[in-house]
């Protein structure tokens, strides 16, 4: 099988994303790749983190190279590696490496699921060194001014193994991106669903609701995700209390007492 | 027969229990009866009458009717109804219960019963808390209402046949409830909490004024809902027909019976999308008024009076007809108390945090702000010398100064200097701003003077009260956070060995939770992992032999060789040392304590079975002097049958001093080597001890020693039962390391369920 190395031109972002500012983000972001400080967007899940990078690519029209972390990711995932083919060896570039050499940006996708192994590749990449060490090639890159690195972790998870440290945190300008407000989450929805403003009001009142729960055993209430999802689905005909119980109530929890409890709140509410 | 009759009347009633025209009438109400059934009757009689002679006269009117519908082998049973229901809410709800034979009797008979309060609860809480976004409580009481904390469902419903139908009722009357309150129709963010009570009382006959409020408002609110909520209200559709029609039929001819009649069912035929003409053109002009969105209160005051004027005025006594079902009752006194109650609370909570910020003052204006106290509370703190006020005088402030805005709430003003509010206390202004609408200087005042440290502070305790010597045991430094700093060897930690009981309370434990430990064993050892290698993968540590030759031999052969010639060593193995501090103090007496020590029961079977390291302690202790842990598990025993009785023998001791247990098992657990140590702290509520350990002064010395254990390298993290979240939590032990149950029942599955979430 023939490997096919990956090429830059495919990582441009080509249609400017939909996005809609929470507050500052795009400011601080963009005065953060000013000065090459990398970025650390904290935040819920489906709560735009990603879109958001997406968004920050297209305005700075340079390639966004997503790496979606995952716990068995290592250090030779990122950097590259050495791959063998009719009895020679060669070289490909991980994302990483690819990044740093288009001044890329690179963003790693929930981070803290990646093998503790991979900091010694962020960390001399996120600080003023700004340099990617290829060790198997004894190579020593230097990224150049365009190119970004950003990593996002949701800190509602609350197992210590999936913590980050102080030395790697400490290297990053933090963005918080919370769930939007209702008025935008609204707007967001309605746009991405394609529906109407008035349904779009009530899915996000439906994950207000959800939100709420965070007392009574629910890990995290409804994402803008979700709620696009559902109103995708009703969208293509699903009626709309059918369409919020596949995507929302059961992406939510197992447990019966809420899963009920959930449903009550959507058929209050569709 | 007449006089058989009246013998055997008297054998059941001794005559002095009864005058002369009670006997007759009951005689009459007798005499209808046959034979047979009279003495059916007689019998129940008998047993009625000693318990209740009211209800007995109600039993008697009620049965006629009854017998239209039950036969008579059916009489002993619902007279057993009966009674159940007069000795849980008394004569009202017995009435009731005889008044729908249909519902309350025969259905349940056929098994078709009703709703009970208790099976709807559960998801009812969590659909609550969903809607309102806050910690609203929800109990059972015999009428539906709520305190302004607290909505009250009844304990049954029993409406239709079908329980689904019966919990949509359950949830329309909890959303109706909650609308009320969203909506605010009791006035509470006004700063008057007697507005209500006063308005009702300018009419002639407030609980008529009352009546028609409530029935305004709840026009309003469904307007509300059916913005808010259209889906509920369209499942409601056939409620409020069904509502409709059982109003229908026997209105009084009395002009204000009639208007109000006339207005309940005009909504209930809005709710349902139905006509309805009404033929007074005025009263649709007030209840077609109410329909705006942004009608406020105000509005509804006014268009009461109006109502009352155009259709109350004249009117001395009446019928005003039952309330709609989903409008329960206005209870505006309760709503008062419990809103002056939060209020103190709110006050004392305010207080005391704001002192733990604020920096200590000098006496001189401390005593300045104590004559003013005595003065009365109130009195203006600004005239005498000392400027505390709440960020009200603008005057003197230099204009465009942003940040520190009057206006702005995040902060208050103390001696001319501007203090910045935490987080949580401003959200504790905010609502004493919204009770009083503005926040008392004396407030501060008070905690500024408290923050001083006059009042009982744990330094004013002088070393030689608790004079006992801290020879012996360890001592431990505590954390003193009005002076920033520690007490050096303040406490004495003592260990103590837990003498193991043989009982049945392990076993027994065990045979209660069956299934549930065999999934939870099964679930844990799926965890388990080692050190182990994979062979043939892209990449690895080293070269993998085997699959080296075999793709030299394919190149030979002329085939594609694999890519995957490496060999790598997966290390992810679990290194962790976990070790729970067990609360034993006198609060975990009973419930909790019993469901403590399951919870330690179906952790160590599922830790056993993981294979990681842990150790159980129990901790208690009165005063400084005299901090004990009790050993029950150390790191390194193994789970045998000996450890399983100390567990059993955890019983409720004296208080919670948390400070030095937490250094002592941070101290123990740097010493073991693990990649991961944990702390898991299992309580029930905040730290306290019989001394000035309590309060603030407790919980910033839980918070550092907290944040010690942190420094250490130790994941502290803390389950808490209580019944519900408390604001210190989140500071005590930071936002994500704690988790709160409210339930007890929940506890011993939770646990594990936890410390799995907390581990991979």
């Amino acid at each position: 099988m023939e490997y096919k190395a990956q090429k830059i031109e495919e990582h441009f972002v080509k249609e400017e994303p939909f996005y809609l500012e929470q507050k500052n983000e795009l400011a601080v972001a963009l005065a953060a790749y000013k000065n090459g400080i990398p970025l650390l967007l904290k935040g819920p899940t489906g709560s735009g983190k990603t879109r958001f990078m997406q968004f920050l690519a297209w305005k700075l029209n340079r390639p966004l190279i997503t790496v979606s972390c995952h716990d068995d990711l290592s250090t030779s995932d990122l950097v590259g590696r050495y791959l063998i083919r009719g009895g020679e060896t060669f070289w490909v570039d991980g994302p990483m490496t690819l990044a740093v050499r288009h001044g890329a940006i690179c963003y790693l996708d929930e981070v803290v699921e990646a093998r503790k192994d991979t900091t010694v590749v962020i960390h001399p990449l996120a600080d003023d060194r700004r340099e990617l060490a290829i060790e198997k090639r004894g190579e020593l890159l230097s990224a150049p001014p365009e190119f970004m690195l950003a990593v996002s972790y949701n800190p509602g998870y609350q197992s210590v193994l999936k913590d980050m440290k102080q030395s790697t945190r400490q290297r990053f300008v933090a963005l918080e991106l919370g769930y939007p407000n209702a008025d935008l989450e609204r707007k967001i929805v309605g746009h991405e669903a394609g529906i109407e403003e008035e349904l779009a009001r009530l899915l996000v009142r439906i994950a207000e609701m959800t939100r709420g729960l965070k007392d009574s055993g629910l890990q995290e209430g409804a994402s803008t995700r979700l709620l696009v999802h559902a109103g995708l689905l009703i969208r293509e005909g699903v009626s709309p209390r059918e369409a919020c119980r596949v995507t929302i109530t059961q992406a939510l929890t197992d447990d019966r007492e809420l899963l009920e409890a959930i449903d009550e709140m959507v058929s209050s509410v569709l | 027969m007449e006089s058989g009759l009246q013998e055997r009347l008297q054998e059941i009633i001794p005559p002095q229990e009864l005058n002369v025209w009670e006997r007759d009438e009951l005689l009459e109400q007798l005499a209808e009866y046959e034979p047979a059934l009279e003495k059916l009757v007689l019998a129940q009689i008998e047993i009625i009458w000693p318990v209740s002679h009211s209800l007995c006269f109600a039993f008697l009117e009620y049965l006629a009717d009854g017998l239209s519908c039950l036969s008579p082998e059916q009489i002993p049973e619902w007279v057993k109804g009966v009674l159940d229901a007069y000795e849980a809410d008394g004569l009202r709800a017995a009435r009731t219960y005889m008044d729908d034979v249909e519902n309350n009797f025969l259905c349940r008979l056929r098994g078709e019963s009703g709703l009970v309060f208790d099976e709807a609860q559960g998801r009812l809480v969590h659909y609550l808390r969903g809607l309102s976004q806050r910690n609203l409580q929800l109990e059972s009481s015999q009428a539906l209402f709520t305190d302004t904390s607290t909505i009250f469902l009844p304990r049954e419903m029993t409406l239709f046949q079908e329980n689904r139908s019966n919990f949509f009722a359950y949830k329309l009357l909890l959303t109706f409830q909650w609308a009320f309150l969203e909506r605010d129709i009791y006035c509470q963010n006004g700063t008057d909490p007697y507005e209500l009570e006063h308005f009702f009382l300018l009419f002639d006959r407030p609980e008529l004024a009352q009546e028609v409020y409530h029935l305004l408002q709840t026009v309003r609110i469904c307007r509300f809902l059916q913005e808010q909520l259209p889906g509920l209200m369209r499942d409601g559709h056939a409620l409020f027909q069904l509502l409709r029609r059982k109003n229908a039929g026997g209105e009084k001819d009395k002009r204000a019976a009639t208007a109000l009649f006339e207005a309940r069912q005009w909504l209930l035929a809005k709710c349902s999308l139905d006509e309805y003409d009404l033929e007074n053109s005025e009263l649709e002009g007030i209840l077609i008024s109410l329909l705006d969105e942004n009608i406020s209160n105000k509005q509804v005051f006014e268009a009461t009076t109006h109502f009352y004027n155009a259709f109350c005025g004249d009117a001395v006594s009446m019928e005003t007809g039952r309330p709609l079902l989903f409008q329960g009752e206005l209870r505006t006194v309760e709503a008062r108390q419990r809103r002056l109650n939060r209020r103190e609370e709110n006050k004392q909570k305010f207080i005391t945090a704001l002192a733990a910020v604020l920096p200590p003052q000098a006496s001189s204006v401390e005593d300045k702000i104590r004559e003013d106290e005595e003065k009365g509370p109130a009195a203006n703190i600004i005239e005498s010398g000392a400027n505390v006020s709440p960020m009200k005088s603008s005057a003197d402030k230099e204009p465009g100064d942003k940040q520190h805005n009057p206006e702005d709430p995040r902060y208050i003003c103390l001696d001319d200097e501007h203090i910045e509010l935490p987080e949580e206390l401003r959200e504790l202004a905010d609502e004493i701003r919204n009770d009083l609408g503005e926040l008392p200087s004396f407030y501060i005042a008070s905690a500024s003077q408290m923050a001083g440290g006059q009042g009982e502070s744990p330094q004013a305790s002088p070393e030689s009260r608790e004079g006992q010597s801290l020879q012996g045991g360890i001592t431990y430094d505590e954390w003193d956070y009005r002076r920033q700093g520690f007490r050096k060897n303040w406490c004495r930690l003592i260990e103590k060995k837990v003498t193991p009981t043989k009982g049945t309370f392990v076993s027994t434990t065990m045979d209660k939770y069956r299934g549930q430990i065999i999934q939870l064993k099964r679930q844990f050892e799926m965890m388990r992992t080692h050190h182990r290698f994979v062979r043939r993968q892209r990449d690895g540590d080293d070269i993998d032999l085997d699959a080296l030759t075999e793709a030299y031999a394919d190149v030979k052969a002329g085939f594609t060789p694999s890519e995957r010639l490496f060999i790598r060593l997966l290390r992810d193995e679990r290194d962790i040392a976990a070790l729970f501090m067990v609360d034993m103090s006198s609060s975990t007496e009973g419930w909790v304590g019993t469901a403590l020590k399951e919870s330690l029961v179906l952790l160590s079977e599922s830790l056993h079975s993981l294979g990681d390291r842990y150790a159980i302690y129990g901790f208690s202790g009165m005063r400084r002097t005299r901090s004990e842990i009790y050993h029950v598990k150390g790191f390194e025993e193994p789970y045998t049958e000996e450890i399983k009785d100390r567990i059993a023998a955890i019983s409720p001791i004296d208080y919670t001093r948390m400070g030095p247990p937490i250094r002592h098992f941070t101290k123990v657990l740097r010493d073991v080597e693990a990649r991961v140590r944990l702390l898991i702290i299992l309580t029930d509520g905040k730290p306290e001890d019989y001394d000035d350990y309590k309060g603030q002064y407790a919980i910033e010395d839980t918070r550092h020693a907290l944040i010690e254990a942190k420094n250490a390298g130790i994941h502290p993290f803390c389950i808490s039962i209580d019944r519900e979240a408390q604001d210190y939590m989140g500071h005590m032990f930071g936002e994500v390391n704690y988790a709160f149950i409210n339930d007890v029942k929940k506890l011993p599955l939770r646990v594990p369920e936890i410390y799995q979430s907390l581990t991979t």
